[in-house]
């Protein structure tokens, strides 16, 4: 892999991916978290109603607290030397959830509704328990993604930059695009959908890290 | 010091700018509906009430678009200003001595309040989400609550959830939804699962009402909607505006012809001495109107609402598809 073929070793970097590459999985990751929070007030809406409480406070407040929740276990995860399978099956995990979610969306919302709590902490727990797994997996991305691409001190702002930026910049995209034109969709299939995309991109960040370590140690044991 | 100079000129001028425009809004509106009396930010609207002569307007936001929630006229309050308010009565045909009623959306309150003159006895639930209306329909509106007539702050899909969680369910002779402006509409409020559950609390002979506009294909889905939800469906259609009402009989209640509902009118007439003409309200009703084919059932997957409200209707609705 270019860029890091150069100069040092990979001492626990954990990862055989391009630069392109790693910036492309955050964007593709910041696109679906947008999304995901736009169509978060869609799912609920029917449960919860739109008020101000159930878009502003329990969707966007929920967002906010499962990403933070997983910079930190991204951030911890990054320092792991198997970092690339690890991240490959959070996405699947996320992608898996996502995939199911439309099935225990009305059970949830209703029992919750049912058990006395209303728009405001109703929506919120709601919230909390359907979307909170995906964003915090989804979180864990860029702090990884950072991590991957730094390979020396100097130029760790500078990646966190770019990553950030990158990724933002998706989430912006998936924002506009869900907004304007998945509205127009099936809320289960557009959630189906991108919980498969997902599930195949972590299938292959995963197979990526399993191929590219079984020809190390193939190189290794054959002394190459 | 020339750079500062600079700044102040520039926030100057943009002051000024805003200023004016501001300005120019606030006249082009003055204009139409008189002068601006009252102004109020809520957590969902920005309200305004204007005032010309006798006639006091409220809308939710400044675009010609928005259009007007509510209108009446101060020195004749049994006038209805807007077609709707009228064509809302339409539900009186087919139940002509309604116990309860539930309004969703309350604006400035003028279907409650004239069902509430007219019908005495009616008691009457609204559901209204934004907690400064009621305020302002109080205000300006000559709006009163009362032992009859109560105003729910709630969204009205988790206020009628709610009443289906009572035990016994409270069963509403007649249900007027209206909680929609022609800027914005909630999809939650028009979806087939939320018919289902307003059947739930409508009366084996009650009738439910939307007040729908058909200028745009929304009307179409919510027809079809309708149609889904409760297997017939019948419209009024507005004359000097492109208001129309839905009307779905409850499973006691009958369908009428516009001869049937014109006799029932003249009933109604004579019995309430409406100040408006019943007659002319049950003469709106037309039998031949179908959602065209292409038009989806409105359902809580899939409601594009909002855009279907930017999609004009290209043949009059009185043409059957």
């Amino acid at each position: 892999m270019g860029h890091q073929s150069s100069k040092k070793p990979k001492v626990a970097n954990g990862h055989k991916l391009h630069a392109v590459e790693i910036v492309l999985i955050a964007c593709v990751c910041g696109w679906f978290v947008m999304e995901l929070e736009i169509l978060g007030v869609r799912v609920l809406a029917p449960y919860f109603g739109s008020a101000v409480y159930v878009v502003t406070g329990s969707v966007i407040g929920v967002f906010l607290l499962s990403l933070s929740a997983g910079y930190m276990l991204g951030g911890w995860l990054s320092r792991k030397a198997n970092s690339q399978r690890i991240l490959g099956i959070n996405l699947m995990v996320a992608g898996a959830w996502l995939c199911a979610m439309p099935f225990f969306v009305e059970p949830v919302c209703d029992g919750i509704f049912n058990a006395g709590l209303g728009e405001k902490w109703g929506s919120l727990l709601s919230a909390l328990i359907l979307f909170g797994t995906p964003t915090l997996l989804l979180g864990t991305v860029s702090p990884t993604a950072v991590r991957w691409l730094t390979t020396q001190a100097s130029d760790s702002g500078l990646n966190t930059g770019l990553v950030l930026a990158f990724s933002t910049v998706a989430s912006f995209v998936g924002c506009v695009v869900t907004a304007f034109y998945f509205v127009l969709l099936s809320l289960r299939h557009t959630i189906c959908t991108s919980g498969a995309a997902l599930i195949a991109l972590g299938i292959m960040i995963l197979l990526q890290a399993v191929v590219q370590s079984r020809r190390g140690k193939f190189h290794k044991a054959s002394g190459v | 010091m020339e750079s500062r100079m600079r700044k102040v000129i520039l926030t100057l001028v943009f002051c000024v700018a805003a200023f004016c425009q501001v300005l120019f809004v606030s006249v082009a509106a003055a204009q139409e509906f008189g002068q601006l009396i009252h102004q109020k930010d809520s957590l969902y609207h920005r309200i305004f009430v204007y005032r010309l002569g006798p006639v006091v307007t409220l809308q939710f936001g400044r675009r010609a678009a928005a259009g007007m929630q509510s209108q009446i006229n101060l020195s004749n309050l049994r006038r209805h200003m807007l077609e709707y308010t009228g064509l809302a009565f339409c539900g009186l045909l087919y139940k002509p001595q309604p116990q309860k009623m539930l309004v969703l959306g309350l604006g400035g309150g003028v279907i409650p309040r004239e069902m509430r003159h007219y019908l005495p006895a009616l008691e009457i639930d609204v559901v209204e989400i934004d907690p400064e209306v009621p305020t302002i329909a109080g205000q300006f509106f000559s709006f009163r609550e009362g032992d009859k007539l109560k105003v729910h702050i709630a969204d009205g899909r988790m206020f009628i959830k709610k009443q289906l969680n009572r035990d016994p369910v409270p069963k509403y002779d007649l249900v007027i939804l209206d909680a929609f402006n022609s800027d914005y509409i909630p999809f939650h409020l028009m979806t087939k699962e939320f018919l289902e559950q307003v059947k739930g609390v409508l009366a084996e002979d009650g009738v439910v009402i939307a007040n729908v506009f058909y200028s745009n294909r929304l009307f179409d889905a919510e027809l079809k909607t309708f149609l889904a939800a409760f297997g017939r469906c019948q419209v009024f259609l507005g004359t000097y505006s492109t208001n129309a009402m839905l009307v779905a009989p409850g499973p006691a209640a009958q369908s009428l012809t516009v001869k049937e509902a014109v006799d029932r009118a003249m009933v109604l007439q004579r019995q309430h001495r409406f100040a408006f003409d019943m007659l002319t309200v049950a003469k709106r009703l037309q039998p031949n109107i179908h959602p065209y084919p292409s038009v989806k059932v409105l359902t809580d997957d899939r409601a594009p609402v909002n855009w279907l409200r930017t999609q004009k209707r290209n043949k009059s609705p009185y043409e059957v598809p």
